[in-house]
């Protein structure tokens, strides 16, 4: 029996293949390349599947017995999980394979950060009583499925501003040829974030009634909680820039890239530069 | 006042502009950032100490280290609320009209413009063209409401005509959750209490004023526990209370980290714990007249050292003082002097500084007991929240997955015959377009297989 540590390595090279594929599917403008790319993703994330569950069942063995959202190493390895579900859900749907690019990426760099920096320990820990909590696993994997589909629409909005540029300049060859047309594009991003607001507005308010029964407060303006709420406002905003006259399209997709950057800033940014009561998800 | 009012009317106009709600969103956001990034109700000898005078001078013009309870900061919360209000009163109407309307006649002609349109023929009997129509689009859409005029079929059919109106469950639940906040800062409290084992107290200390709050009740600590992992890591904490009302027993109950106790609207939380001094045992001998004196000193109340108009008192415990193990701070008040006091140093009986003016003084116990850290709060205004918090996310989730599609069918029999006939569809959503787009052309093509049952099966 292969134990979760194995199929995890062996997840994060067989993502940094599948973004390969996209990639040169669409630099070589080769289908079957996208075609092995999908194929590669729905097969890495059966296995990372298979390797979360088998994690879980080794914490249960060591006597901690708790899901495997607990720290640093496996909140990446749960992002990446994320992005991949919902990327394949979201290609089954939509037929464009050119999108993968991004999310394979993502879900690599996520991988191999948790697997080979030495800031983070891949040891399966025990809870301190704060953690004790099924919010806490709510909490989290609502949290981090609204991460994934902003990451997700990251991705769309670079691929929007990217053939906007080339659409300007009637320069209509070249890889971005294969790109879903503007509007499409932009019919994606405001389906990804609509659903990642959704799931992040599930995601702060599982953490204050987590808060609010291990703590006695709702909301506390701690920095990390804060900075969700800074996410959160920031995708408030593009939804409703999105109804302004003109402001669809190119302004969206930047709020979308601002909004990401404050997804990195609240995941990583406040772990490692301010403090507060989340100061725990370091290591 | 002609003036006045175009002065109202403009106020009221921007009141109900997006463009001032992505700028509410954008500058909380901006004001929320510059919060994080300076340490929240550090002291003002913390900030002279980090920062120049300018600096100083800035951040306490701004309250920035207090930020999320400056007069400006609300003041935006305030403008969002506003904001939002208005632009309800604004659109609720129009959204009402909207779905209380009820059109009876279609210009075919306007059909052909709708960004989603098709046109069909048929040479099925004009009979078996109406039939058909209405049992696909009831079947693949839904239900069909048909007002025909002259000779022609006319019918819409309608899906998520409810969907309009989450959006104002979601505007809506904003303004429950800042109720509910509001609520509880007006009518609630937060605080906290220290209650060694065996003790029972009514008083909290509250957070943000020096003030303390009395409980209609008692409660007492019968036990705290603390436990650990092998590692060393904190593992469980847990107290033993018990609910004195009216000097009875009314409620025994055991919290931890992440289950506290509810009662009479306020709840307890675990959330520390430390000990401290009971009493000690302490020697006295008079240098002057050789006597020794056995004293018990409860922790912070004065004792008379008998035959004498001397009184001792127990102050302060250092469980190390500057590595010379545990010292027990003593004062001593003799009648006409200035009180004079030491730290005894309980280790080590031979220091010649466990003195005070002519007594030598030696500690012999000192009893400690753990105490428990409760924080407490009472918050009437936390359902509203919760409340809120339900109609958001059934808001955000509803707007997410229906959306309002309507569907209008224009047809008419060819001037030819009544054998044959022609057909136009026109349909718009308010929202994801492309899914409709799909769905929409998929009706059409099984209206179209309907309509030319001879083309199909070739
Ligand atoms: C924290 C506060 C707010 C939240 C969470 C919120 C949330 C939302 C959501 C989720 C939608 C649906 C977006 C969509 O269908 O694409 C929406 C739409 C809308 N919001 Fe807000 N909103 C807030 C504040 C405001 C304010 C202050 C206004 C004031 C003008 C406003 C005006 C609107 C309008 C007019 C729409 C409808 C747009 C349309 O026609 O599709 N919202 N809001």
């Amino acid at each position: 029996m292969p134990d979760s540590s194995l199929l995890l390595s062996i997840t994060t090279f067989a993502y940094l293949l599948c973004a390969i594929f996209y990639l040169s599917g669409v630099v070589f403008r080769v289908d079957r390349m996208l075609l092995a790319g999908t194929f590669t993703g729905l097969g890495t994330l059966a296995l990372q599947t298979v390797g979360l569950l088998l994690r879980w069942k080794e914490s249960y063995q060591l006597g901690y017995g708790h899901a495997p959202l607990s720290n640093l190493y496996e909140s990446l390895v749960f992002a990446a999980w994320s992005i991949m579900l919902i990327y394949i859900i979201l290609e089954f749907r939509s037929k464009q394979r050119v999108l993968g690019i991004f999310p394979s990426l993502f879900a690599f760099l996520a991988m191999s950060y948790a697997s080979y920096s030495d800031q983070i320990d891949s040891k399966i820990q025990p809870l301190v009583p704060a953690l004790k909590s099924n919010w806490l696993i709510a909490h989290v994997v609502t949290c981090f499925l609204g991460y994934a589909a902003f990451a997700i629409s990251f991705g769309i909005s670079i691929m929007y501003l990217i053939k906007k540029n080339q659409t300007s300049q009637a320069t209509a060859r070249g890889p971005a040829a294969l790109l879903p047309d503007l509007k499409q594009l932009d019919a994606f991003n405001y389906q990804m974030i609509f659903f990642g607001f959704l799931w992040l507005s599930l995601g702060i308010i599982t953490g204050s009634v987590w808060a609010n029964s291990a703590w006695g407060t709702y909301w506390s303006w701690d920095p990390k909680e804060t900075w969700s709420l800074i996410t959160w406002l920031i995708y408030a905003a593009l939804l409703h820039a999105r109804t302004i006259k003109g402001w669809r399209g190119n302004r969206v997709a930047w709020l979308s890239v601002l909004g990401f950057g404050c997804v990195l800033f609240t995941y990583f940014g406040v772990n490692f530069l301010l403090s507060g009561l989340h100061s725990y998800a370091v290591k | 006042m002609p003036q006045r009012v175009g002065l109202w009317q403009s106020l009221y106009q921007s009141l109900a502009s997006l463009k001032l709600s992505v700028f509410i969103f954008l500058a909380l956001a901006a004001a929320s950032v510059l919060g994080t990034l300076l340490p929240q109700g550090i002291t003002e000898h913390e900030l002279h100490q980090n920062f120049s005078p300018t600096a100083v001078w800035w951040i306490e013009k701004l309250g920035l280290h207090d930020l999320y309870r400056t007069g400006w900061f609300r003041s935006l919360l305030l403008l969002l609320c506003l904001n939002l209000i208005v632009c309800t009163l604004e659109r609720f109407p129009k959204t009402l009209t909207l779905l209380r309307y009820r059109e009876d006649h279609i210009d075919p002609q306007k059909l052909l413009k709708f960004a989603h349109h098709k046109e069909l023929t048929s040479r099925l009997p004009w009979d078996d063209i109406q039939e058909r129509i209405t049992r696909t689009v009831s079947k693949e859409f839904g239900p069909v409401r048909r007002f025909d005029a002259q000779g022609s079929y006319s019918a819409i059919a309608e899906k998520g005509r409810w969907s309009l109106l989450m959006v104002y469950v979601v505007h809506f639940s904003v303004l429950i959750v800042l109720s509910g906040a509001l609520v509880g800062s007006i009518f609630g409290f937060k605080g906290f209490m220290n209650i060694s084992e065996g003790q029972a107290s009514d008083q909290v200390m509250l957070t943000e004023e020096d003030q303390t709050v009395h409980l209609p009740f008692q409660i007492r600590c019968d036990n705290f526990e603390a436990s650990f992992y092998e590692t060393g890591a904190p593992k469980e904490f847990r107290s033993d209370l018990t609910i004195i009302e009216g000097g009875k027993e009314s409620l025994k109950r055991t919290i931890r980290v992440n289950d506290p106790l509810t009662y009479g609207g306020v709840t307890f939380y675990q959330s520390s714990y430390g000990s401290s001094v009971r009493r000690a045992e302490v020697e006295f001998r008079d240098l002057d007249s050789g006597k020794t004196y056995q004293l018990t000193l409860p922790y912070r109340e004065p004792v008379e050292i008998p035959g004498t108009k001397d009184r001792v008192q127990a102050m302060q415990f250092q469980q190390n003082m500057a590595q010379f193990g545990p010292a027990l701070g003593l004062v001593l008040f003799r009648e006409g002097l200035e009180p004079s006091g030491s730290w005894i140093l309980v280790d080590m009986p031979q220091f010649h500084g466990n003195r005070i003016q002519n007594y030598q003084i030696k500690v012999n116990a000192v009893e400690q007991s753990e105490y428990t850290g409760l924080q407490v709060k009472r918050d009437p205004g936390v359902w509203l929240v919760w409340l809120g918090f339900v109609a958001m996310l059934t808001g955000i989730g509803l707007t997410f997955y229906s959306s309002h599609r309507k569907l209008w069918i224009w047809s008419e029999p060819t001037p030819e015959g009544k054998s044959s006939g022609k057909v136009i569809l026109a349909g718009r959503t308010n929202k994801n377009s492309l899914a409709f787009e799909q769905d929409f052309a998929q009706l059409c093509e099984q209206l179209h297989d309907e309509l030319n049952p001879d083309k199909k099966r070739k």
